[in-house]
């Protein structure tokens, strides 16, 4: 149904789309989640060129959106879209909300309107609220009336940017039922989302934004419970991370150790596994930093709330192989300490980096 | 670091407070040489303020054990704390350093 190739999107300087390539095939229901700042929105907004692409490719049922002869309000009609900040007309009653669309731009009979948005606030809950005005509802009373007007112009897909956002958290549940009900009925939706529950349980598949991509993709088992890239692993494990670069032997191990100190601290890591992250973090660069130059090392501290497990990672620029299985140093009291202090140690070549990861007792 | 001295009789004391890392541990080495004056042979090293040793630090140490054997003195170190103590265990060296609760302890037993 929708086929993106290549998309970028720049704001002056400042590239949020990298490359995005992706399929939404009709009856699916696509969560995006990322951290913030990582183009989730931008991505949708793309979509229905509420965001005017920088390059690429955006095809829904074939015909390319971005080509000049596209007929875009048309399009755009067949997508719907709820926002974060519902964007009622406040002016209009709820039902006139509901109507107004379908009577001026599709050109339905008003009788016809009325009865269909009557309709869609039953099924959302709402219909008492029919002579209402918006600023007599709830955040999510809102929020449901949004979906509703959506609705009410008979779209194909529905684009969902942080529906529940900007709800205080008892509301957040009603819209989320909306939502599950769409999706049980097979509309075609994706949804930006900070809830990762909902996400996991009323989709068909999730994208993982990160660095301007969609930096891993699958169904819901898989980003959830399996992910197989550490960045969404850090994401769902809710990992907090510090890095430092080393490019020296002359690095400034104080102000390396004030940083871990700082963030074991901050995150109230217990004082024997801080003094652990420490000392591996002083071996593993000296090992590295044995080796000939030159050198780029970068060091990364990463605290999984979710599993309580402290990692320090070291990503060194090098030829291929283990750099702690292929040393020459005068004695091996660092590896001994690493050994030790480390309750587990892995390895692996990416690209031009040799990674290891040691796991802090 | 921190590193102070005194003597008991013929005895050097060297006072460690701080950490011993790849940074302080030539620290370290400079106040053993000045120590270390031809008629000193035994020698104790008060631990007790180091809350942290890396192998920068155990090889400074260990160096400083095989100049005071190759002059047929003596060493002991005291007042390790449960970090130090860890390392100077998986390494081994309290295998082959001698080792004292405390200063007290270290003088009479080379007196």
């Amino acid at each position: 149904m929708i086929r993106v190739e290549h998309l970028s999107k720049r704001f002056g300087n400042l590239e949020v789309l990298k490359d995005i390539n992706a399929e939404i095939a009709q009856g699916e229901v696509i969560s995006i989640i990322g951290p913030s700042g990582t183009g989730k929105s931008t991505f949708l907004r793309c979509l229905n060129l509420l965001d005017q692409p920088s390059g690429g490719h955006i095809e829904i049922d074939g015909q390319d959106i971005l080509a000049p002869k596209a007929n875009v309000p048309a399009l755009r009609r067949r997508m719907g879209m709820v926002f974060q900040s519902f964007n009622l007309f406040a002016h209009l009653t709820v039902l006139e909300n509901l109507t107004i669309g379908p009577v001026r731009l599709l050109a339905k009979p008003p009788g016809e309107a009325t009865n269909r948005g009557l309709e869609l606030l039953r099924m959302v809950g709402l219909a008492e609220k029919a002579h209402s005005f918006p600023d007599e509802l709830s955040g999510g009373q809102k929020q449901r009336v949004a979906i509703a007007r959506c609705l009410s112009m008979e779209p194909e897909i529905i684009l969902f940017d942080e529906p529940t956002s900007a709800l205080d958290p008892t509301m957040v549940s009603e819209v989320l039922a909306v939502i599950r009900r769409l999706a049980r009925q097979g509309m075609t939706m994706a949804i930006v989302t900070h809830e990762m529950e909902f996400a996991r349980d009323v989709s068909t598949r999730v994208f993982y934004m990160d660095e301007g991509l969609i930096y891993e993709e699958g169904p819901p088992e898989q980003i959830f419970d399996h992910p197989r890239r550490q960045r969404t692993r850090d994401f769902i494990g809710k990992v907090r991370s510090l890095s430092y670069q080393v490019s020296s032997a002359d690095y400034d191990l104080y102000s390396l150790v004030g940083k871990i100190e700082g963030f074991c601290e901050k995150h109230l890591i217990p004082p024997r596994s801080a003094h652990g992250a420490q000392l591996l973090a002083e071996e593993a660069l000296g090992v590295l930093l044995s080796r000939p130059g030159p050198h780029d090392i970068r060091l990364t501290l990463a605290y999984s709330e979710k599993h309580r497990h402290l990692e320090l990672r070291l990503d060194s620029l090098g030829p291929p192989g283990n750099p702690l299985e292929t040393t020459d140093l005068p004695d091996d009291l660092p590896l001994t300490i690493i050994r030790n202090y480390a309750e587990d140690i892995g390895y692996e070549r990416r690209g031009e980096f040799n990674c290891l990861r040691l796991r802090v007792r | 670091m921190d590193i102070t001295h005194s003597q008991h009789g013929s005895i050097r004391i060297i006072a460690l407070k701080g950490r011993m890392d790849a940074v302080t541990a030539p620290l370290f080495d400079k106040a053993f040489a000045e120590a270390a004056t031809p008629d000193a042979s035994d020698f104790v090293i008060q631990l007790d303020g180091l809350e942290y040793i890396s192998s920068a630090g155990l090889r400074s140490i260990l160096m400083v054990a095989k100049q005071v054997k190759a002059k047929n003195g003596r060493l002991i170190l005291t007042g390790l704390t449960d970090e130090v103590r860890e390392v100077f265990h998986l390494s081994g060296f309290h295998t082959i350093l001698r080792i004292c609760d405390t200063k007290e302890a270290a003088l009479a037993e080379l007196a």
